[in-house]
C-alpha cells in the first residue's frame, strides 16, 4: 500500500525527463537490473530530480501517515522519493540477493543516496535483515544521515535492541533534533532512557549550557526523585515554552502532585492553559510538537 | 564579489581555512581526487577517499556555506603502481556519476611513462562514453610537452575541447591551450608554480576567454584564497571587472556546469548556512557559538 502511495506522489512530481528515465528503469528492475546496474540507476536518477522539497498536500500527508504508523515522507526531497521508488521497485526485495546489493550500495553511496537509502529502510520487507545497517547510521557524522534513519521512521523502535534505541534516543537530544519525530518514542520510555537523559541534564547545568527542548520528552514515569528536584529548580528561570514542556514532562513522568502545584503559582496565561491541558491527559509525545521550529508541525 | 576556487583539495585544510575562504566570499569548489602525498597501498584507500569526497567532505563544506563539487579520477603518479591503478580503474564508475561529481580529474601524466599513458587514456575513454568534462594536470617537469600530449590524446580519444581543462599552466603552455579551446587554469602557488602579480600580466595579456584562475591548495605550503587574492591584485592592477569577474567565477561555472551537475539557481542564492549540523561528541565546532542562518558576505 506505502509503495502505490509513494509511487503515486512520485508520478505526479517528476518532469519530463524524469519520467523517462524512472519509466526505463522501471522496466529495467522489473527484468533484474540489480549489482553495478543497479547502482548506476540510483547514482543517475540525480540527473532527473533535485533535491527540492516534495510539498505534499494536507491530504497527501495524510494519506501517507495513515499508511504506516510512526512513518512519515514529510521531511523527504524529490531526489530521495524517485531513489525510494527505484529501490521498491525491485521485484526481489525478500531475497539474499536483494540484501546483498543493498548491503553493498552503502559502501560507494555519496551523502545523498546514503539517506535515500536509509529512507527505505521501514519500507522493506524482513526489516530484521537490517538492523546492523541502520545502528551504522547512527554512528554518522552527517546529521542529514542521522536524520534520515532516526526520525519520522518506525524501523528503529520495532528492531533496535536496547543499547541501540537509548543511544538513538540520547543522540537526537544531544543534536537537539525534533524529539516528537522519532516513532515510537512514547512506547518505549525506559527508566535507563529517563536515567541518561537526567545525567545528560546534570552535565549540561555542570557546564553552565541550557537545555535542549527534547530533554522533557525523554523522562519517563520511573522512580527517579531527580525528575521532580530538576524541574521544580529549573522552572523559576525557565522560558515560559520551556514551562510548557516541563509541565508535559511531569505529567509523562506521572507526577501529577507537582504539576498541580507548579499551576497553582504559574502565572503566564497561556502556559497556565497548557498545563491544564497536561492535566487533563494530553501529554503523549505529539503535543510537544508546536515547540521545536522544524518546519514540519 | 563571490569566488569559484575551482581546483582546491579541502581534505587536507581545516576548519580555519573553510572560515577564512567563506569570509572572503568563496562560495562553491572543486576538489579533484589526486594522491595523498604518499602511495596508497591497497584499493580499499581509494574507495574511501572518493566516498569521502561525494559524502563527508561536502557536507563539511556545506556547514560554512560552501558548495562543494568534486573530480573524481586516479591520479597519474599512483598510475605507474600498475595493479592497484588497475583495480582503481575497477571501482572508478562507482563514484564517477555521482551527484556533484563535475568531471573526471584530476588525470594526465607525471613522468609520462606508458603506465601513465594508458591510465590516462582509460579515464579519457570513460568520459567521453559518459559526456563528461575532463580536467587534466600537467605535470612540473617538462611541462610544455605533458600539456601538448594531454590535449592530443584527449582529442585522439574523442574528448571535445571545450570539454577539457587543462590545469597548472603558466606563461609558456598558455597559447597553446587556449589555441586547442580548451580551458586554461591556473594555479596560484607560492613559490612553485604560478604567483598572484604573473596571473595579473597574463589576464592583462590575453584577456579573461577561457582562462580559470585557482589555488590547488592542499596539504603542502599552498593558500585557500589564492582566488580572491589574485582577484584583488587584479583589482588594483586595473584590469576590467568583468574580466576578474570571469576568470575568478564565470568561466569555472561555465566550464563544470556542462556536467550538468551545478544548480545554477541554488549557487545564485545567498547560502543558508545552519552550523549546528555538527555533533557535540565530534564536532566541527568546538566550543564557538554556531552561526546559524547568516549569510557568507559577498
Amino acid at each position: 500500500m506505502v509503495r502505490e502511495l509513494l509511487q503515486k506522489l512520485l508520478e505526479e512530481r517528476l518532469s519530463d525527463s524524469g519520467r523517462a528515465f524512472w519509466d526505463k528503469a522501471r522496466a529495467e528492475l522489473g527484468e533484474g537490473a540489480s549489482g553495478q546496474a543497479f547502482a548506476k540507476l540510483l547514482a543517475l536518477a540525480s540527473r532527473h530530480a533535485r533535491r527540492q522539497p516534495i510539498e505534499l498536500t494536507a491530504s497527501e500527508l495524510a494519506a501517507a501517515e495513515g499508511a504506516l504508523p510512526g512513518w512519515s515522507p514529510r521531511a523527504w526531497n524529490r531526489l530521495e522519493l524517485l531513489r525510494v521508488n527505484l529501490i521498491l521497485a525491485r521485484p526481489d526485495l525478500e531475497e539474499d540477493r536483494f540484501a546483498e546489493d543493498f548491503e553493498s550500495l552503502f559502501r560507494f553511496a555519496d551523502e545523498g543516496e546514503t539517506c535515500a537509502l536509509y529512507r527505505s529502510l521501514p519500507l522493506l520487507p524482513k526489516g530484521e535483515r537490517f538492523v546492523w545497517r541502520a545502528a551504522e547510521a547512527c554512528r554518522t557524522n552527517m546529521l542529514t544521515v542521522f536524520e534520515a534513519v532516526a526520525l519520522d521512521s518506525p524501523f528503529p523502535v520495532n528492531h533496535f535492541d536496547d543499547t541501540a534505541w537509548h543511544q538513538l534516543v540520547i543522540k537526537a537530544l544531544f543534536l537537539d533534533l525534533p524529539l516528537y519525530r522519532i516513532a515510537g518514542l512514547d512506547s518505549r520510555m525506559t527508566p535507563e532512557l529517563t536515567r541518561m537523559a537526567l545525567d545528560w541534564a546534570a552535565e549540561r547545568a555542570s557546564a553552565g549550557r541550557p537545555f535542549h527542548m527534547g530533554l522533557w520528552l525523554c523522562l519517563g514515569p520511573h522512580e527517579d526523585q531527580r525528575i521532580e528536584d530538576l524541574i521544580v529548580s529549573h522552572w523559576p528561570s525557565a522560558e515560559p515554552s520551556e514551562r510548557w514542556a516541563m509541565g508535559l514532562a511531569l505529567a509523562r513522568a506521572e507526577r501529577t502532585d507537582c504539576l498541580l502545584e507548579q499551576l497553582r503559582r504559574e502565572e503566564d496565561h497561556a502556559v497556565r492553559e497548557q498545563l491544564q491541558r497536561a492535566l487533563d491527559g494530553a501529554y503523549d509525545q505529539e503535543q510537544f510538537a508546536p515547540l521545536f521550529s522544524d518546519g514540519h508541525n | 564579489m563571490k569566488y569559484f576556487d575551482p581546483h582546491i583539495h579541502m581534505s587536507s585544510r581545516t576548519t580555519d581555512d573553510y572560515q577564512a575562504m567563506a569570509e572572503a566570499g568563496i562560495r562553491a569548489v572543486v576538489e579533484p581526487a589526486f594522491w595523498m602525498g604518499q602511495p596508497r597501498t591497497n584499493v580499499g584507500s581509494f574507495i574511501d577517499y572518493f566516498a569521502s569526497l561525494v559524502g563527508w567532505e561536502r557536507f563539511r563544506a556545506s556547514q560554512f556555506g560552501i558548495a562543494h563539487y568534486c573530480a573524481i579520477g586516479i591520479n597519474s603518479k599512483e598510475a605507474n603502481n600498475e595493479g592497484l591503478a588497475r583495480e582503481a580503474m575497477e571501482i572508478l564508475p562507482e563514484f564517477a556519476l555521482k551527484e556533484g561529481v563535475v568531471a573526471i580529474g584530476e588525470i594526465g601524466y607525471d613522468e609520462m611513462t606508458q603506465a601513465e599513458e594508458r591510465i590516462y587514456q582509460a579515464q579519457l575513454q570513460f568520459a567521453v562514453d559518459h559526456d563528461m568534462v575532463v580536467m587534466v594536470h600537467s605535470p612540473h617537469r617538462d611541462k610544455k610537452n605533458g600539456v601538448l600530449r594531454s590535449i592530443d590524446v584527449a582529442r585522439e580519444i574523442g574528448v571535445p575541447m571545450h570539454k577539457l581543462v587543462i590545469d597548472h599552466n603558466n606563461e609558456e603552455t598558455v597559447e597553446d591551450v587556449l589555441s586547442s579551446g580548451a580551458w586554461a587554469a591556473f594555479t596560484i602557488y607560492p613559490n612553485t608554480k604560478m604567483g598572484s602579480e604573473r596571473m595579473v600580466e597574463v589576464v592583462r595579456r590575453y584577456g579573461p576567454e577561457r582562462i580559470i584562475v585557482d589555488s590547488s591548495a592542499d596539504w603542502g605550503v599552498s593558500d585557500p584564497l589564492s582566488v580572491p587574492k589574485t582577484a584583488y591584485l587584479m583589482q588594483k592592477g586595473g584590469i576590467d571587472p568583468k574580466a576578474i569577474e570571469l576568470t575568478t567565477w564565470g568561466n569555472a561555472l561555465e566550464a563544470y556546469a556542462q556536467s550538468g551537475q551545478i544548480d545554477r539557481d541554488e549557487l545564485a542564492k545567498d547560502p543558508v548556512i545552519d552550523q549546528r549540523q555538527s555533533y557535540n561528541d565530534s564536532s566541527i565546532l568546538r566550543g564557538q557559538k554556531p552561526r546559524v542562518d547568516k549569510p557568507v558576505p559577498n
